[in-house]
C-alpha cells in the first residue's frame, strides 16, 4: 500500500469506528434511523487503476454453483437451510441477474435498487478499498431501511415479498430525516470531487436495498466463475478505465474476446450497457461490436472470423430514450456526476444479446 | 558410430507417424532434441534426416560449442562474464540458429506434415514429410507472443495456435501462394491523436501529461505507428482469454459436422467454444480445477470425454459438452504438490481383435508413467505404473503394435528437475519402449528392446551442456521443466 502513513492511520481509525458503530446499531434495534451513517468516500480512496493481468489475491468460486450468494442477499436466501449448493452455501430463491462491471463507489447499484426492487444486482470491483466502501454503504442503507420500516409498519411503499420482516422491535421511534451531514465536514478536503451523499433516503423504498451487493473480482478473468450461461439480463459497463495508451488497450474491459464472454453470461434479449466520457473509447466499443462507422482503428487488421454481430445488435436511440436504466446510468453514478460537473460529454451504446446463431456446419 | 561419453540431449518431443498408404512409405519417428529435429525409420531406428540439416552448419555449431567450452575453462571467477559477453562479440550468433529447443511438435492427421515450434523465435514451422522420411521446411511464421499449444484441424487445412497472451489464432497449414496482404491496411490517413481531452482527465498530474501529449501532437511527434506491426502472413484471431493459455484441443464430430475448440488457461478454466468460423460463440465452461491446467486430453475412441490435469494433485474426467465432472482421479496418496506434465490417450492393440484404452499420465520430474484404463462410462481405473530410468518427458504410442515409446530424461537425476547427473557411466538412455500384455482384467507391460530404441540410444543426439556450462544447464532445465512456473505465488499484501 502506498498510502501516506498519516492518511492510512486516519483511514483505519475511521473504519474501526464505523465498524463499531455499525455493530452497536445492529444490537440496539431501537435507536433511531438517524444515527446510521453513510461511509465517507475519502477514507476509501484508491488509485483508479488495477492491473487486470496480475494475480491479485482474489476469492472466487470454483463455479457459479459454488458461490455464497446467500450471505450477500440474506433476504433472498432459501428459508430452508437444508438446501445448499455445491459450495455448501444456502441456496437462493432467485439468481443474480444484473451485473455492474467496475461498480466503483456503487452509485449505479444504489440508484437502480429501488427501480428494480425484485431483481438481484451485483457490483464487481477489483479495488479493495472501493469495494469496502460500497458494502459499508449498502449495509448502512439496508439498516436504515429496516429502521424506517419498523417505524412505519403500515408503509405501503414496501410491497416486497422477498424482504424479511424487520428485526422484531417494539419500540417505535419517530423517523428523523437524516439530512444532516453524516459527519462534520472537516477542512481537510483533499479531493475536489468528494461528492458524498450527505442524506440517506427518508422513506422506506421498495426492495430496501436487500437486492444489491458488491463483490471483489477481476471480471476479465473470472466472470464465468460467478455466472452461468445465459444467467444475466443486464450488464453495465459505466465509465470504464480508458487506458489511453495504445499499449494498454489490451487491458480495456471491452474487446472482441471479452464480448464473447459477455454473450455467454447474458441471456438472449439481455442488454449490455456502456457509457464513457472518452469519445475514442466509445468508438472503440462500437468497433469491437462491429457497429457503426467502418473500422478505422488499429484493431481492424486482425478481425475475428464470423462476427460478434452474430451475438449482439445495437439498441436504437428511440428505445434508449424509454429506458430508465440509461437515464440512471447517465445521471446517477458518481462518475457521471463528475463528468456533468466538468461539463464533459457522455457517450452511450447499448447492445442486445441475440439468440445463439445457428451452427455453421 | 562414435558414442559420445558425455550426456546426450534428451528428446523433448517424440511422435510416431504412421504412413497410411503402404508401398514404399515407411512408418517414422519424428523427434526433437535441443535445437534439432530428427526423423527416424520406425522399424530400424535408422536416422533419415536431421533439421537444420546441412553438415557445415552442424560443424559450425560444434566449433562454437568447442569455443565456448574453451572459454569456460578460464578461471572460474570470470566465467559468467565471458559467458554473457560471448554472444555480443563476433559473428557467432549468425551461424547459430536463434532457438535452443523445439518444445512443440504436432503431426497433421494425414501424417504428411510436421508442425513444430522453435522456442525463442516463436516461429511456427511446417515441414513436409517426404517418402524417404526427409523433412522439407515449407514455411516459418513468427508469432507475436509465445505459442503454448498447437493443433491441426482434422482436414489438415488449419493450424490453431494458443499463446501466452490468451489468444487463439488460426493460420492456414499451407500458406497460399499469393503474397499476403494485410486487410484494411489503407485506412483514412487520419492522424492518431491523444484520446484524452481536458474533459476526460482531471487530476493535476494527468492534466500535465495531457498537456505534454498535446504539445507533442502539435509538433507532429505524437503517435506510435510502429505499435501495431501486423503479421506478414494470413492469420485470424479466433478467441481470447485474459489469461495465459496452456493447452488447446480441436474436436470434430463427423455425424453432426460440428467442431469445437477447447482451451485451457492458467486461471483454472477450460472453455468450450464452437469451431471456426464461430469460435466467438462460447458453449460452456468446465470448472473444477483449483490450480492451473496444463493438459487437455480427448480420447479419439470417445471424444465426448475429456481428461484434464495440471497443478492439482488429481485429474478430472469430464463430459465436456455439459461441463460436468464425471470423476476426480487422485494422483498421489499424500497432498504433495505436483504438476501434470502431459496426458496421453492410446488405444493399444493387444490382439487382432482387441484394444486396451489406456490413459497415460506423466508427472513433471517423475520417472514413473501412471497408467489408467478408461471404461465405457469414461471413468478411469488405475493400473500399475511403468518405471523408467529417468524422468518421463514425452510418450508416443504405436497403437497397432500395442507399444509405447517413452522419451526419458537422461541428464537430470531421476526424480529431480534440477540436479544433473554427475557422470553417465553407461550409454545414454533416450528412449524406452514397452508393450502392453493382456493380463486378466488389468494392464501389464513388458519392456521391449526393439531396433528403433536400441539404435537411437546408441547413436545419441548431441552433447548436453557440460558441467562447466552451468548457465546453459540451468536454462536447459528451465526449458524442459517450465510448467511449475505457472503456479501462482500468493504472497504479500494485495491492495
Amino acid at each position: 500500500m502506498s498510502t501516506h502513513p498519516q492518511k492510512r492511520s486516519k483511514r483505519n481509525d475511521y473504519r474501526e469506528k464505523a465498524a463499531a458503530a455499525a455493530a452497536a446499531s445492529q444490537q440496539s434495534a431501537d435507536s433511531s434511523a438517524a444515527d446510521i451513517k453513510l461511509p465517507r468516500k475519502k477514507f476509501y480512496r484508491q488509485r483508479a487503476h488495477a492491473n487486470p493481468f496480475s494475480d491479485h489475491q482474489l476469492d472466487y468460486p470454483l463455479s457459479p454453483a459454488h458461490m455464497d450468494w446467500a450471505s450477500r442477499y440474506p433476504a433472498y436466501a432459501d428459508p430452508n437451510p437444508e438446501k445448499i449448493n455445491l459450495g455448501g452455501f444456502r441456496q437462493m430463491l432467485k439468481d443474480v441477474e444484473v451485473v455492474d462491471i467496475g461498480c466503483g463507489f456503487g452509485g449505479l447499484l444504489v440508484a437502480l435498487a429501488p427501480l428494480l426492487p425484485e431483481t438481484l444486482m451485483v457490483g464487481m470491483e477489483i479495488r479493495v478499498q472501493v469495494l469496502d466502501y460500497v458494502n459499508t454503504r449498502i449495509n448502512a442503507l439496508r439498516a436504515q431501511q429496516l429502521r424506517l420500516r419498523s417505524a412505519t409498519p403500515n408503509n405501503t411503499a414496501t410491497s416486497n415479498q422477498g424482504t424479511p420482516a424487520p428485526p422484531s422491535s417494539t419500540a417505535t421511534p419517530t423517523p428523523t430525516p437524516a439530512s444532516a451531514p453524516a459527519e462534520s465536514n472537516d477542512n481537510e478536503v483533499d479531493d475536489d470531487d468528494d461528492d458524498d451523499e450527505t442524506a440517506l433516503p427518508t422513506t422506506a423504498l421498495p426492495g430496501g436495498y436487500q437486492n444489491i451487493s458488491a463483490i471483489r473480482s477481476n471480471t476479465m478473468k473470472f466472470l464465468p466463475n460467478f455466472f452461468g450461461k445465459h444467467q444475466l439480463s443486464k450488464i453495465f459497463i459505466c465509465f470504464p478505465d480508458p487506458h489511453f495508451k495504445a499499449r494498454k488497450h489490451k487491458q480495456r474491459i471491452v474487446s472482441e474476446s471479452l464480448n464473447a464472454e459477455y454473450a455467454y453470461v447474458l441471456r438472449p434479449g439481455g442488454l449490455l450497457y456502456t457509457i464513457t466520457d472518452v469519445e475514442e473509447y466509445h468508438h472503440w466499443v462500437l468497433r469491437h461490436f462491429k457497429e457503426g462507422d467502418a473500422p478505422e482503428g488499429e484493431e481492424g487488421a486482425a478481425g475475428v472470423v464470423g462476427d460478434v454481430r452474430d451475438l449482439f445488435e445495437r439498441v436504437s436511440e428511440e428505445e434508449l430514450a424509454q429506458d430508465e436504466c440509461v437515464r440512471v446510468m447517465s445521471m446517477e453514478t458518481e462518475e457521471s456526476k463528475k463528468v456533468t460537473r466538468n461539463k464533459g460529454n457522455k457517450y452511450v451504446a447499448v447492445f442486445r444479446r441475440k439468440a445463439d446463431p445457428e451452427w455453421v456446419v | 558410430m562414435d558414442v559420445d561419453p558425455q550426456l546426450q540431449l534428451p528428446f523433448h518431443c517424440v511422435r510416431f507417424v504412421e504412413q497410411q498408404q503402404g508401398g514404399a512409405a515407411q512408418d517414422l519417428l519424428i523427434a526433437s532434441a535441443g535445437r534439432k529435429l530428427y526423423s527416424y525409420a520406425a522399424d530400424s531406428g535408422r536416422r533419415l534426416a536431421v533439421w537444420p540439416q546441412d553438415a557445415n552448419n552442424a560443424e559450425t555449431v560444434k566449433d562454437n560449442e568447442a569455443q565456448q567450452d574453451e572459454k569456460d575453462q578460464e578461471p572460474p571467477g570470470k566465467k559468467r562474464k565471458t559467458d554473457t559477453s560471448a554472444p555480443a562479440g563476433g559473428k557467432k550468433p549468425k551461424s547459430l540458429p536463434d532457438w535452443s529447443h523445439i518444445p512443440i511438435l504436432t503431426i497433421s492427421s494425414s501424417g504428411k506434415y510436421v508442425v513444430a515450434l522453435t522456442a525463442e523465435d516463436k516461429c511456427i514451422r511446417v515441414f513436409q514429410i517426404a517418402e524417404d522420411g526427409s523433412l522439407k521446411e515449407l514455411s516459418e511464421r513468427g508469432m507475436p507472443k509465445r505459442p503454448c499449444a498447437l493443433a491441426v484441424t482434422g482436414d489438415d487445412s488449419t493450424i490453431l495456435c494458443a499463446d501466452k497472451f490468451g489468444d487463439v489464432y488460426s493460420l492456414p497449414l499451407i500458406p497460399s501462394e499469393t503474397p499476403y496482404v494485410a486487410p484494411k491496411e489503407s485506412r483514412p490517413a487520419k492522424p492518431i491523436q491523444p484520446a484524452a481531452s481536458n474533459l476526460t482527465v482531471h487530476s493535476k498530474r494527468n492534466l500535465a501529461s495531457l498537456e505534454q501529449q498535446m504539445m507533442l501532437y502539435k509538433q507532429g511527434k505524437w503517435g506510435n505507428p510502429e505499435e501495431k506491426s501486423s503479421l506478414g502472413f494470413e492469420h485470424r484471431l479466433l478467441l481470447g482469454h485474459v489469461s495465459l493459455l496452456t493447452d488447446l484441443a480441436f474436436v470434430s464430430f463427423p455425424d453432426s459436422k460440428r467442431s469445437y475448440i477447447l482451451t485451457a488457461d492458467r486461471d483454472e478454466h477450460v472453455r468450450v467454444s464452437r469451431g471456426p468460423p464461430q469460435a466467438h460463440v462460447i458453449e460452456n465452461y468446465c470448472l473444477g480445477h483449483t490450480s492451473f491446467i496444463t493438459k487437455l486430453c480427448i480420447p479419439a475412441w470417445a471424444p465426448q470425454f475429456l481428461v484434464t490435469g495440471g497443478g492439482d494433485n488429481y485429474l478430472l474426467v469430464w463430459k465436456w459438452s455439459e461441463g460436468r465432472v464425471l470423476q476426480k482421479v487422485p494422483l498421489v496418496a499424500d497432498d504433495s504438490e505436483i504438476v501434470v506434465r502431459d496426458i496421453w490417450a492410446a488405444a493399444l492393440q493387444t490382439s487382432p481383435t482387441e484394444t486396451s484404452k489406456v490413459i497415460l499420465v506423466a508427472i513433471d520430474g517423475s520417472p514413473r508413467l501412471l497408467c489408467f484404463l478408461q471404461e465405457a462410462d469414461g471413468s478411469l481405473k488405475e493400473q500399475g505404473s511403468i518405471a523408467v530410468s529417468g524422468n518421463v518427458i514425452d510418450v508416443t504410442p504405436i497403437e497397432k503394435s500395442g507399444t509405447i515409446v517413452i522419451a526419458v530424461d537422461d541428464v537430470h537425476n531421476a526424480g529431480s528437475i534440477q540436479e544433473w547427473r554427475s557422470t553417465s557411466t553407461n550409454q545414454s538412455v533416450l528412449l524406452e519402449s514397452f508393450r502392453v500384455k493382456p493380463d486378466g482384467q488389468g494392464l501389464a507391460w513388458d519392456p521391449v528392446t526393439e531396433p528403433l530404441v536400441a539404435t537411437i540410444n546408441s547413436e545419441g543426439t548431441s552433447p548436453a551442456p557440460t558441467d562447466a556450462e552451468s548457465k546453459r544447464r540451468k536454462d536447459f532445465s528451465e526449458a524442459l521443466y517450465g510448467l511449475k512456473n505457472l503456479r501462482k505465488m500468493r504472497m504479500g499484501e494485495d491492495d
